[in-house]
């Protein structure tokens, strides 16, 4: 399994503003968890709640205002409630750079390769799973005709 | 090709039906995949040879039954999922841009708290 996932984006705003969108747990069910239960200090471990989706706790791993935040997960999880560190686990990374009034936010997630392949087989027998979606598509296509 | 012949395999309702059932995580023997499809036992063992043909499924007897299970091998695993969690992630930080530019056309002052 590939290592790592980088994904960014650029927000016109200041990092500031960016960084408490992520750092702020009122802030970021605004666009991420639709709840979280604790607080996203370091050493803390908060739980995401997605709602139908499920809970899945966490491990904030660093917060440095107004640069970077990270944390750990199990990635793809629909439920898991305990503790992070004791099995094996992503690292999701944001790191902030300004410019002029535009925040480049860089999302780095690392360690896909350590994680065991029922992390991935469980990810994608859940509903929205590849395999799932994809013969939802092709469903969709017969009623259609 | 495979993409194509994946895509065969699965362009017949009553096999799309079966990788359905398989998908969805149960464990199923030919019996239980192929009941209520309004198949016969033969016409169930075509469709099965189709699958089976395209690597979509795997026949494993045990004892007097048949078990199937669908194929997946870990590196199409892998790969789903890791593409599964880009689109995530994409969804994820446009709705991370949408609201920190749409908060911030609202309140044009507020960056003092």
């Amino acid at each position: 399994m590939q290592d790592t996932i980088q994904r960014e984006i650029t927000i016109k705003a200041s990092k500031e503003r960016v960084y408490a969108a992520i750092a702020d747990p009122k802030q970021m069910i605004s666009w991420f968890p639709d709840a979280i239960e604790g607080t996203l200090e370091v050493g803390e471990r908060p739980i995401f709640d997605f709602g139908e989706y499920g809970k899945n706790q966490i491990y904030i791993e660093a917060a440095q205002p107004h640069e970077y935040f990270a944390y750990r997960w199990i990635p793809g999880a629909n439920h898991f409630i305990g503790d992070v560190l004791t099995r094996a686990n992503t690292l999701v990374e944001f790191r902030l750079a300004e410019t002029g009034g535009i925040t480049k936010v860089t999302m780095l997630e690392s360690g896909f390769a350590s994680l065991p392949i029922e992390v991935a087989e469980e990810c994608l027998n859940q509903n929205t799973g590849g395999w799932e979606y994809m013969l939802g598509r092709l469903e969709k296509r017969f009623t259609e005709e | 090709m495979a993409v194509v012949e994946t895509f065969k395999a699965l362009g017949d309702p009553v096999r799309l039906e079966m990788v359905q059932r398989l998908a969805s995580g149960s464990s199923h023997t030919v019996g239980s995949l192929s009941s209520g499809l309004g198949i016969t036992r033969q016409g169930a063992r075509k469709h099965l040879q189709v699958l089976t043909d395209a690597k979509l499924i795997i026949l494993e007897p045990k004892g007097r039954e048949t078990e199937v299970r669908l194929q997946r091998d870990s590196l199409d695993t892998a790969r789903a999922f890791i593409s599964e969690l880009e689109r995530r992630w994409d969804r994820r930080l446009e709705a991370l841009r949408n609201f920190v530019e749409l908060e911030s056309l609202e309140e044009p002052s507020s960056n003092e708290e």
